[in-house]
């Protein structure tokens, strides 16, 4: 057993490195299989996360007109808290929210300071009891004098459910097409294998190696092309993760650090099962097709 | 086999290809155990097919191949290499790997049979000195002369200690006084138990041997008798 993985493990290597150029673009491939596959995966990852953060957000932001008076703004208070939906309510005034901003985008800071006033308004951040009254108190909220807008969840989150559904659809077919070409170089890269060891074959056999011996070199090899795909793939993928993950955090306002962390782990695991899957299976059927007997 | 079982045995083996070409028609054969058997006749004759049924590359269309007193037809894949290792084959072409020296062509046939690292240096060691090369152990076929390439395949084909040792045309690439130093060894493993079975041209060789000919021709026994000379234009 020990001899029989040495052996395959070895020639695989060996096979690998003796049609170098075809062994490599075949690498190639996979790796830009992969990291397509990769930038599918984190875009849905990154959509479905920020869906989920603002579907589960229970609590109702209240835009306040700069015109309300303070004694409107108490009575408005009073009343939602009055309200049994009402879990929390937290006044943000116009100072505290330039606070806010200040400190959440540290780079355009100074850009504030620069208007003549202070461009942000007043709001109430409503906590609720629970996610479905949303409606009623948003409802409720616009009726209100004071009140000069309410984030519209609802509206967010049906233009969200249709961009994922676009990217996974698009994702999914580009990734299908070129998955099947991937799996196709994988063949044929592995059929060349096979014929350049045409002559060792023939030995093999009839010094009685067993169809083991003779096939899984060939299977490992293509496993190979998978597995070196995807640790580059994952290479790539590290050096690119700061940039990306800063760009994504801007883009995806809302998303949890930690979502991005996970995401990462998740896509290194499935771009190395996808890796050593397809150059697996397309050894396997390359040796199955052109080994017969 | 001790108990008398011929090592080889064909029933009226009729082999037809696909194309419709029979290559036997009807053979009868038996070659006890330390049996030293030619296999002549001109081309085409079925010494080819006849080897290729006794390696099992091929079935036979009628009748039975025996080795050993087992029925090739009846083998499972998994037992077909394993009933390889008993049989060492040559050709005249030699078949060794370019890029590998006399030593690693050799250690390949246990290398690819799964033998474990530790058995495969003697037992090649060995091997290399029944067959005289030893010093050249290190070389490439490339600087080898033709002989020596022949007994390197020899030397392959002997590592697995066969019961049955075919040599198809091993001498058709060679020169006379080369030709006849093969022999010597197919004679010395012959000595040491192994049925040897050689397809030959080599009028010459068989004629001064005395041994046991069997004659094909048109894919058919036309003589198997033993101690007698061989006339190619017979």
């Amino acid at each position: 057993m020990i001899a029989f993985v040495a052996f395959s493990l070895n020639r695989a290597w060996q096979g690998f490195w003796r049609n170098s150029l075809m062994s490599l673009a075949a690498t190639a491939s996979m790796v830009l299989m992969l990291t397509l596959l990769s930038g599918v995966v984190i875009l849905y990852f990154g959509l479905n996360a920020t869906l989920n953060y603002v579907q589960g957000e229970v609590q109702v932001v209240a835009y306040l007109n700069d015109s309300a008076t303070a004694q409107d703004v108490a009575q408005l208070k009073a009343q939602l808290q009055a309200m049994p939906q009402v879990s929390t309510v937290n006044y943000v005034s116009k100072d505290q929210a330039l606070k806010n901003f200040q400190t959440s985008e540290p780079g355009v800071a100074n850009l504030v300071d620069s208007l003549p006033s202070n461009p942000l308004p007043a709001s109430f951040e409503i906590g609720l009891r629970d996610p479905s009254d949303y409606i009623d108190v948003a409802t409720y909220l616009r009726g209100q004098a004071a009140v000069d807008s309410v984030q519209d969840i609802a509206k967010t989150v049906s233009q969200m459910t249709s961009v994922i559904n676009v990217v996974s659809t698009v994702g999914i077919v580009v990734l299908v097409i070129v998955g099947l070409t991937v799996l196709f170089i994988i063949v044929n890269t592995i059929r060349l294998a096979v014929v350049a060891r045409a002559e060792e074959i023939e030995i093999m056999r009839l010094v009685g190696a067993s169809d083991a011996f003779i096939r899984w070199p060939f299977v490992f090899e293509g496993a190979f092309v998978g597995l070196l795909g995807a640790i580059i793939t994952i290479g790539l993928l590290l050096l690119v993760q700061a940039p990306v993950a800063s760009l994504l955090s801007s883009f995806f306002n809302v998303l949890p650090v930690q979502a991005t962390a996970m995401v990462g782990q998740n896509v290194a695991l499935m771009v190395l099962g996808t890796g050593v899957g397809i150059g697996f299976v397309g050894s396997y059927v390359s040796v199955r097709s052109y080994l017969k007997r | 086999m001790a108990d008398g079982t011929p090592v080889i045995a064909l029933r009226g083996v009729t082999k037809t290809y696909a194309n419709g070409k029979s290559a036997l028609r009807d053979v009868n054969l038996s070659v006890p155990e330390g049996d030293f058997v030619f296999l002549v006749g001109p081309s085409g004759a079925g010494k080819s097919t006849l080897i290729r049924l006794l390696i099992r590359e091929e079935l036979p269309t009628r009748g039975k191949v025996m080795l050993e007193g087992r029925d090739l037809a009846r083998l499972s894949r998994r037992e077909v290499p394993k009933i390889r290792r008993r049989i060492g084959i040559v050709f005249q072409d030699f078949k060794l790997l370019p890029n590998k020296s006399v030593r690693d062509n050799v250690a390949f046939a246990l290398e690819v049979t799964g033998t474990p690292r530790a058995r495969i240096k003697p037992a090649v060691e060995r091997v290399l000195r029944v067959v005289g090369l030893s010093a050249q152990a290190d070389q490439r076929p490339s600087e080898l002369s033709g002989g020596e390439q022949q007994r390197t395949a020899i030397a392959r084909a002997l590592v697995h200690d066969p019961h049955l040792f075919i040599a198809d045309e091993p001498t058709g690439n060679l020169d006379p006084l080369i030709s006849w130093e093969i022999i010597q060894l197919l004679l010395r493993i012959n000595e040491m138990g192994v049925t040897v079975m050689m397809a030959t041209h080599n009028a010459e060789v068989v004629t001064a041997l005395r041994k046991r000919v069997v004659g094909l021709e048109d894919g058919r026994v036309v003589r198997d008798e033993t101690g007698a000379a061989y006339h190619p234009e017979d």
